[in-house]
């Protein structure tokens, strides 16, 4: 689970990482509170998911409350749906730092990346600048040890006050990346102020799904859901993404939901939704088939090939959703696996002419979808 | 010969008595797999499919020679399962539950590592030699997916496993040994590190693997490749061309991070390589003729 800016902040305050002073804004009505609180020079950061908030102009750095005021209108009103606007104090910054720790898988490691060059696209930094990154494995048994964090301070050509900092907020960092049982935990930037203190001016962190159990404190706020589609996956826990495409894919299986979803490009088709209907999904055809037709889209495609979600359990789901249900748009299937046979006899008795083969059944869907 | 698994192995169960280890330990041992015994604590003295159960695996090995365990049990207990395997001397073990913490898998990867030991998982369907024996939960009276052949099979995935195998069967080829090493972001095992046994193997004539988009399993394979690790030949298919990037659809292993991972760079580093990479499930078995692998 990805967290937004706000709740990385909120994690890095429980773990006594300093960040800026900051209000979190629902509504254009709390924009005067919020700028009374952390007053002039101030930024306001959309709270969305997706990178490159700056460059799509979600960050905006803001000197009176007039033109402050306008853009929390400005922001609230875009198409997109902003949920909060961050109003954050500026801060006098020397030097941005880039600092993360994630999983190498290679080596069963965690690792740590800080460059003294932050503020950047790592990423880019990562093909350009290799040499400004350095890169340190950790042995999760005996966890960061404090002479790596040293270590990694004095590379980053830090002055003695700033590196002992440094090396002690890396050893909290890596405390929480343990603790919240992160894939990814970043601060970039990290700032380093004009009076030497260190403040994590942005942070992202995703939480391993597979670890949600133990940290049930973290929630994804409830009021952020975009639709009625994805209001309902979310409650039966399905996985799904919308997109905005003509087919409504309903899909068992990772491997085969990428390969699917490449096969409709190939064919010049593009994809309504994916909705994973395998693991435990198997048997949610009703709610599946549910979410699907709240999807604008113009076809829905089921693919599988299951060991475990039987063939016939899907088929016979599928039969009673069509029945009760009643879709507006044609239905393609192509149900294979264990107990193929009992479900292709289901789904004609159903009036369905079941198909057998992925790239067959992609060209009818795709063809259907353009009428 | 195949690989990692024959008839002669014996097999331990651990979580036999669960509904998914007792159903699947009847298809193994339908197969022709030498299941001897399982273990699920607090339940010893029961018998599953004529197997007797114990409490720990420590408990069965008092009673049986095993070679290998099978590990059925959840994924939050399955990190303990897996290092009492370990501990107990088992160098061989496949792992199955979709699920597991990651910092779990972190663990057990590094555990298996200094014990010198094969553990195939988590998230995946296990191993299987077709018409010989299997590890995991493979519906092998499939014909047209589980066929036995020539060629060798290493997937990250499950029904686009079915999927690209009942291609190859298709062109009329068939599998040698297929391993999942499964769809998490760390798998215990990776593609490069089996690839010295199918080199070795002399009923698998080829290998396909199965990737996506995510990690650097499939760099891994081109660089054994590169290094003449592995020298027979290797196609490649690949989902996730056309992915949306950083959407997870399903596997969390399959998400391009750190600006590593994309299909475009798997696709560079395994062409390189000499390794010839399909496009569509579709045309793996067509590729496996121009490399002009034998069909047996």
């Amino acid at each position: 689970m990805k967290l937004y800016e706000y709740q990385v902040k909120e994690l890095f305050v429980q773990a006594k990482i300093p960040v800026p002073n900051s209000y979190l804004i629902k509504s254009a009505t709390e924009a005067s509170k919020a700028f009374e609180v952390v007053g002039f020079p101030c930024v306001i950061k959309s709270q969305v998911l997706s990178g490159g908030r700056g460059k799509a102009g979600l960050i905006q750095f803001v000197t009176d409350e007039k033109k402050a005021f306008n853009e929390v209108v400005r922001l609230f009103s875009l198409p997109q749906r902003i949920p909060y606007l961050l109003i954050e104090e500026a801060v006098d910054i020397a030097q941005e730092v880039y600092a993360s720790f994630t999983i190498d898988p290679a080596s069963g490691q965690a690792l740590s990346i800080v460059s003294a060059t932050g503020g950047v696209d790592i990423e880019t930094l990562a093909v350009n600048e290799p040499e400004k990154i350095i890169q340190t494995k950790i042995d999760m048994r005996i966890g960061l040890q404090p002479y790596q964090a040293n270590h990694i301070a004095y590379e980053c050509g830090f002055s003695v006050e700033v590196a002992k900092k440094f090396s002690q907020l890396l050893m909290k960092l890596y405390k929480l990346f343990v603790q919240r049982d992160c894939e990814l935990l970043e601060i970039n930037p990290l700032f380093i102020t004009t009076s030497n203190e260190l403040v994590a001016g942005d942070g992202k962190c995703s939480i391993d799904d597979n670890s949600m159990f133990r940290q049930s404190d973290i929630t994804q706020p409830t009021d952020i859901v975009e639709n009625e589609a994805a209001r309902l996956a979310n409650e039966e826990g399905i996985p799904f993404i919308q997109f905005d495409g003509d087919i409504g894919l309903m899909c068992a299986g990772a491997g085969l939901t990428t390969t699917v979803y490449d096969l409709i490009h190939y064919e010049g088709g593009s994809v309504a939704n994916y909705l994973e209907f395998g693991g435990p999904n198997y048997k949610k055809a009703m709610k599946a088939m549910e979410i699907c037709l709240q999807v604008e889209s113009k076809v829905i495609l089921i693919v599988t090939f299951g060991t475990i979600a039987r063939a016939d359990v899907m088929a016979e789901g599928i039969v009673d959703a069509i029945a009760k249900l009643k879709p507006n748009r044609p239905i393609v299937t192509c149900i294979r696996g264990t107990n193929e046979v009992e479900a292709t006899e289901m789904l004609k008795k159903a009036g369905l002419t079941p198909l057998f083969d992925t790239e067959e059944a992609v060209r009818l869907a795709v063809s259907l979808a353009k009428g | 010969m195949s690989i990692f698994i024959d008839r002669t192995t014996k097999v331990l169960v651990q979580g036999i008595t669960g509904s998914e280890g007792s159903f699947w330990t009847k298809h193994m041992i339908d197969l022709g797999t030498q299941v001897v015994c399982g273990v699920t604590p607090g339940k010893e003295g029961q018998v599953v499919e004529g197997l007797p159960v114990y409490h720990s695996v420590a408990r069965a090995l008092r009673k049986h020679d095993v070679e290998a365990s099978m590990i059925f049990v959840p994924p939050k207990l399955t990190k303990d399962a897996v290092f009492e395997a370990l501990a107990s001397g088992i160098k061989k073990i496949v792992t199955m539950a979709d699920g597991i913490p990651l910092f779990d898998m972190v663990a057990i990867r590094q555990a298996a590592l200094e014990h010198d030991a094969l553990v195939i998982g988590g998230n995946t369907s296990g191993v299987i030699s077709p018409e010989e024996a299997m590890m995991g939960s493979f519906p092998h009276w499939i014909e047209r997916v589980y066929k036995k052949g020539n060629i060798g099979v290493m997937t990250r995935s499950g029904s686009l496993t079915n999927e690209v195998t009942a291609m190859i069967v298709k062109e009329g080829y068939g599998v040698s040994t297929l391993i999942g090493v499964g769809g998490d972001p760390v798998p215990a095992t990776r593609f490069a590190q089996m690839l010295p046994y199918f080199e070795q193997d002399d009923e698998t004539e080829a290998v396909v693997i199965i990737g996506e988009l995510g990690g650097t399993m499939e760099e891994e394979v081109a660089d054994a490749m590169m290094q003449g690790i592995f020298t027979k030949p290797l196609v490649a298919f690949l989902g996730g061309r056309t992915a949306p990037k950083g959407q997870k659809m399903g596997h969390a292993g399959a998400i391009i991070t750190g600006g590593k991972g994309s299909v475009e760079d798997k696709i560079e580093a395994l062409t390189k390589a000499g390794a010839l990479v399909a496009e569509r499930p579709s045309k793996v078995g067509l590729l496996l003729e121009q490399l002009q692998v034998k069909k047996k």
